[in-house]
């Protein structure tokens, strides 16, 4: 109960699909080192009760087998890892509830306890399915294994990225054709799912990367879907790589909202001014010194590049409460105390569990070949954008994925009930996205919530609002007043407070 | 014998078909009681569950801007009118000082714990109180550069070995209390009926002057009674089958589903018990001198099984009551909604007392039908 | 044939029954007359094997109802006192029920149970349900049960009692019928005409014994009386429970 806000933090961490990931290729090693394959022996096509990481109930696991590669259905074949988190009174058998999970990389077992809080009226009648897309979770994972590297006092802007991949290339080459991990096959290995334990039809819920695969299964298999929700949109017609406009924005919002609060206008008057001052020192010379390991306790080394410091604010703006922290760290920093930094930075170490295999596969073929001139030229104007770009650039050429056709790009074009709900202060997703995911559907409503960041549906009452277009089966009720209902958290005032002492406040 | 028996039988079974009160018997327990647990359920489910949106009492919010909006997006709000629980919280004057100051500070829940149907928002409350506690305490280590998983020395992996259905083991056990007691109830008017009602009405002198022995007498009433038993039984399930479905479980965090499994298992169990319940109903009127005696004696042997069915339900010295008649079946079959393997030794040894206690009393009726003391109502 | 020797019956602090003997032979009507608390019933209850007896032997057709009660009982056709109907059967139901109680299969039940309403009359209300009848559709409908399967022996337990005219006239005929056809009839009362004139035979019977047997002029003779009323006051010793 102590660390619930620990444990949620991780949770929207997770749960949310990190781009983030991509900029931190050689950083997070040992955070990826750790996700282990599945510790459940199966037999094909059977089902059997398992256990989920923070769920305490028993649940429904099974998988199906799928050739890895469609058009070489005699070679290798890869199991295709499922659970169901079965219906308390299943009143629609013929139906499931699916959530895919984001990153690219993320396995959706594994959150199943973030899917089953956020969608439980859902599941009081349908069965909520989990699939681990292929190369996440238990569905021949694509991870790369690095070296141990001591994350606090290493330089990341110095490491070897083209290095490190051609070694995760070589070691997954035993296992995997990793040509054969995109999105589109994948969305074949939903429907394979979908046949083999008889759904008739499917609600999607797609988040992040996930409302890409949501998107292509509405695009292959119109006929198997019911209703579509896409939350955090990543429109076809959009590369990821122009994230870094959307992560810009973001942390100016950031500024923007604290120079609004009075409290945190008072506090820290030049926010800004702060960040760019520290940004711009790191960027010239890092900050060492010793400090504590903020785990272990034992006095250590710290290296704080500006690449660190700017990736922990981009990683605190995911989830609300981690948000609130952010003035006073940044604030704090300036004045030479990195002490909050450390400590955020310490909790992003934890909570990436990408399958960064997998990961390169879906970027490299799907979003850096879609990379036009113009947008280049956009994400070199932004330094998230520009950072990101420069790993990718050096990632994709040994990773040698095929570049989709063209008409990957297309906007989806289906009737098909679909709710879609962006954050405004997402640092990941903005609206924009969201209205041109929305270009060719006819039966959509597109939400955006004013106080949300990534992942409307695991914060505010965007769930409330799937489960309604799940039960009613159209989006002609849904209302988006409930997002709309101000639940703002407050910035942290110092490293204890949110709250202004009285008599600062009557000033 | 045979022939015999089956023609008394059949008569039997005539005449329970054409007496209104036993049809009504049936029919009143068989629809009413699915209906009326229905109903409790219902209610249950409601007094249970907290609202969605609670309303509470708020004093000086002003105080704790940001707790305040935290509990709003859980749905606890300050509200007034018709579904204000009663439920106050304080905050302290000194709140702000003593957060500033890295001191607990200190808010005041107000609000009595024993009243049943406000437990669960208290509950919530609390939770909300200690999830707003936690993530600050989480927020403030980390601004202090440290990982606020250090203050979770242990983490607790706890995998539920429950069921869906045994979530809802002791609602299943009244409701298959319910549906046990219809062998009780269904059979019993009739039971009265052609024992002591045949007394009453002089046919029984006429039946015993003919040339059947009082075995097969004995014998065609315990299988009538038993019919209109296990007719009463057959139909509070699949009364029940269908009422079930209706009541919103799923609300509770589990579901109750009388499956078609369940109504054969509780019918083959439920014979036994059946067959003993006849007797014993029929062995009572039997020494009862008139209809309305009968009724007043029943009503006292029902109050056995019931207490032993009772037990079972709140799960009472299991590892006695699985033996015994009422008891042991009604265990079999809760661990059959549990999804637990049933423990045959128990049952069997409990089906055999169930029916060594009716063979018992079949021969004491015999014996009392050739006593003069009995068939006269001496 | 029905046949008592010496059965002996005590019921709580009373001899029911002293050491009763007697004959009822076939083709005759046998009266058993007494006052109340005679014995009357308790002797008829004996010849059932409801009432064991404390002494003595009740014989059906020759067979000791103590030692084979079902083949005794199957000789034997009970009209009783209250005539305990079903009141939710109707009467071919519920005469065609005993007639198989009694033995006859189920074809022969039927068959035997339409003679028998069509014997008594009671086509009209035999396929009614019972509740409700008057007491002379009740009356037939019972005498019809006791008849249905042409036992030697019927045995009528207070047969008039409660019936108006009519339908007394209606059992007499029958009872008459029975005896042309060779049955054994028994029947007891404490009602003086209908003794006098029904039975061949008339046995008076008072605190459990046999006063006097014979036909009822030969009654009459023996107590040296012209009316059998007079001659059973003689022979019993009083006036005391006796209904003219």
């Amino acid at each position: 109960m102590q660390l619930w806000m620990l444990k949620s933090a991780r949770l929207m961490k997770v749960n949310k699909s990190q781009w983030a990931a991509l900029l931190f290729i050689g950083l997070v090693q040992s955070a990826l080192s750790v996700a282990a394959q599945a510790n459940l022996t199966n037999t094909t096509g059977e089902q059997s009760s398992c256990y989920l990481k923070g769920l305490s109930e028993k649940v429904l696991c099974g998988m199906v087998t799928v050739p890895e590669n469609p058009n070489k259905p005699n070679a290798r074949n890869i199991d295709i890892h499922y659970a169901i988190l079965p219906a308390i009174k299943n009143q629609h058998p013929s139906e499931a509830f699916v959530a895919i999970a984001g990153g690219p990389g993320q396995s959706a077992i594994d959150n199943a306890a973030g899917f089953n809080r956020t969608f439980s009226k859902i599941r009081e009648t349908r069965d909520i399915l989990l699939i681990d897309q292929r190369g996440t979770g238990r569905s021949n994972i694509l991870n790369c294994e690095f070296d141990n590297i001591d994350a606090l006092a290493f330089n990341d802007e110095t490491v070897d990225n083209q290095k490190e991949t051609q070694k995760c290339l070589s070691d997954l080459s035993k296992k995997a054709d990793v040509t054969q991990y995109s999105s589109d096959i994948a969305v074949s290995d939903f429907e394979a799912v979908r046949k083999a334990l008889g759904y008739q039809k499917f609600h999607l819920y797609g988040i992040s990367y996930g409302s890409r695969m949501a998107q292509l299964y509405m695009r292959h298999y119109t006929q198997s879907l019911a209703t579509v929700t896409l939350d955090g949109v990543v429109p076809m017609q959009q590369s990821v790589l122009a994230i870094g406009e959307a992560i810009d924005r973001s942390v100016e919002l950031l500024f923007q909202d604290c120079r609004q609060s009075k409290a945190c206008d008072q506090a820290f008057p030049e926010l800004k001014r702060d960040y760019l001052t520290t940004s711009k020192r790191l960027h010239d010379q890092p900050y060492q010194g010793k400090v504590n390991d903020p785990s272990t306790g034992e006095p250590t080394h710290l290296l704080l590049t500006k690449s660190k410091f700017l990736g922990t604010i981009r990683m605190g703006l995911y989830s609300s409460n981690i948000r609130s922290l952010l003035p006073y760290a940044i604030h704090q920093a300036n004045k030479g105390n990195y002490q909050s930094i450390l400590g955020l930075y310490s909790i992003t170490q934890s909570g990436l569990d990408l399958a960064m295999g997998m990961h390169a596969s879906v970027v490299c073929g799907e979003d850096l070949p879609r990379l036009t001139p113009e947008l280049k030229a956009k994400a070199d104007a932004s330094y998230f954008g520009r950072s990101l770009l420069q790993v990718i650039e050096q990632t994709c050429p040994v990773w040698n994925m095929p570049a989709v056709k063209a008409s990957f790009s297309h906007a989806i074009d289906s009737a098909i009930p679909t709710l879609l709900l962006s954050g405004e202060l997402d640092p990941a997703t903005p609206p924009s996205w969201g209205h041109l995911a929305e270009e060719k559907l006819t039966h959509a409503k597109h939400f955006i919530a004013p106080y949300a960041t990534h992942g409307v549906a695991l914060q505010s009452c965007g769930n409330k609002l799937v489960a309604q277009l799940v039960n009613e089966g159209n989006v002609d009720k849904l209302d988006d007043k409930c997002l709309k209902k101000d639940l703002r958290r407050s910035f942290y005032l110092n490293a204890s407070s949110v709250e202004p002492l009285p008599a600062k406040a009557k000033e | 014998m045979m022939k015999l028996l089956n023609t008394l039988l059949k008569k039997e079974l005539v005449d329970a078909i054409r007496d209104k009160r036993s049809v009504m018997a049936v029919m009143y327990y068989a629809i009413g009681s699915p209906l009326l647990m229905c109903g409790i359920f219902f209610m249950l489910i409601n007094k249970f569950s907290s609202p969605s949106d609670l309303n509470i009492t708020i004093k000086k919010s002003q105080n704790a801007p940001d707790l305040v909006r935290y509990l709003e997006s859980r749905g606890i709000t300050h509200g007034t009118g018709e579904d204000l629980k009663a439920i106050t919280l304080t905050i302290s004057h000194d709140f702000a000082k003593d957060m500033n100051q890295g001191k607990p500070a200190t808010v005041t829940l107000i609000a009595d714990n024993s009243e049943q149907k406000l437990k669960s928002s208290i509950n919530r409350v609390q939770r909300a109180l200690q999830g707003y506690s936690s993530e600050m305490a989480s927020l403030r280590l980390i601004a202090r550069g440290i990982n606020p998983a250090v203050v979770q020395p242990i983490k607790v992996v706890m995998e539920d070995q429950a069921t869906k259905q045994s979530k809802g083991s002791f609602i299943f056990g009244v409701a298959i209390l319910s549906i046990i007691y219809a062998v009780f109830i269904c059979g019993m008017n009739h039971a009265i009926d052609t024992s002591a009602g045949e007394r009453e009405r002089n046919s029984l002198t006429l039946l015993l002057s003919h040339p059947l022995s009082t075995r097969q007498i004995v014998l065609s009433k315990v299988l009538a009674v038993t019919t209109l038993a296990m007719t009463g039984l057959l139909l509070t399930l699949l009364v029940s089958k269908a009422a079930y479905t209706i009541v919103p479980w799923q609300e509770l965090g589990f579901t109750i589903n009388v499956s078609f499994e369940f109504v054969v298992l509780g019918c083959l169990l439920a014979l036994p018990i059946a067959i003993m319940a006849s007797t014993l109903q029929l062995f009572v009127s039997f020494f009862a001198k008139s209809f309305k005696e009968a009724q007043t004696y029943i009503s006292f042997t029902l109050f056995v099984p019931m207490m032993l069915s009772i037990a079972t339900s709140y799960d009472l010295a299991p590892d006695t009551l699985q033996w015994l008649p009422v008891s042991g079946q009604q265990q079999a079959l809760m661990d059959f909604i549990k999804g637990k393997a049933i423990d045959m030794a128990p049952l069997m040894a409990s089906n055999l007392i169930t029916l060594l206690l009716s063979i018992g009393l079949i021969l004491g009726m015999e014996k009392a039908l050739k006593s003069e003391k009995t068939i006269f109502g001496l | 044939m029905i046949e008592v020797k010496h059965l002996s019956k005590r019921i709580g602090d009373v001899q029911a029954l002293d050491d009763l003997s007697f004959k009822a032979l076939n083709g005759q009507i046998t009266g058993l007359l007494g006052p109340n608390g005679a014995g009357k019933t308790t002797c008829l209850r004996t010849l059932f094997g409801l009432l064991q007896p404390d002494d003595g032997v009740a014989e059906i057709d020759g067979i000791d109802v103590r030692k084979d009660p079902i083949a005794a009982k199957q000789q034997l056709g009970l009209f009783p006192d209250p005539f305990g109907l079903y009141e939710r059967l109707t009467p071919r139901e519920y005469i065609s029920y005993f007639a198989e109680l009694s033995g006859l299969s189920k074809a022969q039940a039927k068959d035997a149970t339409e003679r028998a309403i069509q014997m008594l009359k009671l086509d009209d209300i035999a396929d009614r349900r019972c509740k409700g009848f008057s007491q002379g559709q009740r009356m037939k409908t019972a005498l019809a049960q006791a008849i249905v399967h042409q036992p030697t022996n019927v045995i009528l337990d207070e047969p008039t009692r409660g019936l108006d005219v009519m339908s007394t006239r209606l059992l007499r005929s029958n009872l008459q019928q029975l005896k042309e056809q060779g049955h054994c009839v028994l029947f007891s009362s404490h009602v003086m005409q209908e003794v006098a004139a029904l039975c061949d035979q008339v046995i008076v019977m008072a605190k459990g014994k046999v006063v006097a047997v014979g036909s009822p002029e030969k009654l009459c003779e023996m107590a040296g009386e012209t009316s059998l009323e007079e001659a059973f006051i003689k022979l019993i010793g009083s006036d005391e429970g006796i209904a003219a």
